[in-house]
């Protein structure tokens, strides 16, 4: 496997959101929902950082909407992931369950 | 729904200093976000990791573009002290006075080459030419970020910060060893003068390299 093809861990949870998002993918939605569920801030330069190679890898696209008065007149850019992105994710959680499986209880929980 | 701005100062800088295609995402969705969180601190927080974080990006990216700009920019200010300013010295100091290129002292070297317009003069026991020591570099150090800009445009403001970036820590890295080669009563009195310079040698290539001009807005896909 070719250096920069596994997903890291930031790469597979802004996949995960741009797949829960559905079409209201874009910086603050994706920022909201990552901080949701995470409970960390998240920095909304690297969320775009991030998403620019996850699409330079063909994972994503985007699109610009029309600019609004209440983002200072600037356009939304809207996210969305690709076929090869979906695959992506389906072989991410395959390796991390397979991972997973059998490993021994961690702090007191089920492994 | 509230008007409230985003601080400015923090705006100002990121449209400035923010690289890459998606700057202008970033800030709308800022300004979207400020007007539900209201924070100034989170505001402030998110556009001074935001230059940062899409600086890198673009370097990363565009890894020869970085290197042709460091090339061009240092290049650009070894030719001015090299051949340009022993041309200059005989106007303010009455001689042909150049800078010490000498490999077996690396670091002599790169101050004389870096700060010949302050050291020519304190070495010449001459009382500070702030229009050879301060502006004459900063007309230089302006073509310098010009034609780092000229020649990387696509690349401009990321490339531009990276050359700032560069001689910034070049005189930072190089100061220290100065402050100990040189007697500290001595070193005092080439703080002044070169602060200025580098500060002139700083605004030169942001002015240059047209980061401080009124930015139109653009979109593009």
């Amino acid at each position: 496997m070719r250096k920069g093809d596994y997903l890291g861990n930031f790469d597979l949870m802004l996949l995960l959101a741009l797949l829960r998002l559905g079409e209201d993918a874009y910086g603050v939605t994706i920022a909201r929902e990552l901080e949701e569920q995470t409970g960390r801030e998240v920095v909304v330069a690297s969320v775009y950082a991030t998403l620019e190679r996850l699409q330079e890898r063909g994972l994503v696209t985007s699109s610009l909407s029309d600019p609004t008065p209440e983002r200072g007149g600037r356009a939304k850019r809207y996210f969305r992931i690709t076929g090869a992105g979906i695959r992506e994710v389906r072989d991410a959680r395959r390796s991390l369950m397979n991972l997973w499986k059998g490993l021994p209880e961690l702090k007191g929980e089920k492994a | 729904m509230t008007s409230k701005q985003p601080p400015r100062i923090a705006t100002w800088m990121l449209e400035h200093f923010g690289s890459g295609p998606n700057n202008d995402a970033v800030l709308g969705d800022l300004a979207e976000q400020y007007r539900q969180k209201d924070s100034a601190m989170w505001y402030w927080r998110q556009a001074m990791k935001a230059i940062p974080v899409s600086l890198f990006k673009e370097i990363r990216g565009h890894k020869r573009i970085a290197a042709s700009a460091l090339l061009t920019g240092w290049g650009m200010w070894i030719v001015y002290v090299t051949w340009i300013f022993p041309l200059l010295t005989p106007f303010f100091f009455g001689g042909n006075f150049g800078v010490a290129i000498e490999p077996r002292a690396p670091i002599g070297t790169a101050w004389s080459v870096l700060w010949a317009p302050v050291l020519v003069q304190a070495g010449l026991a001459r009382p500070f030419s702030f229009v050879f020591g301060v502006a004459l570099p900063l007309i230089v150090w302006t073509m310098c970020g010009w034609l780092v800009a000229r020649f990387h445009r696509n690349q401009q403001t990321a490339v531009v910060l990276l050359f700032a970036g560069s001689v910034l820590l070049m005189d930072l890295l190089l100061f220290g060893p100065f402050i100990l080669t040189v007697k500290p009563a001595v070193a005092y009195l080439f703080v002044g003068p070169l602060a200025a310079h580098v500060a002139a040698s700083i605004l030169g290539i942001l002015l240059g390299g047209g980061l401080l001009r009124h930015h139109s807005r653009t979109v593009s896909n």
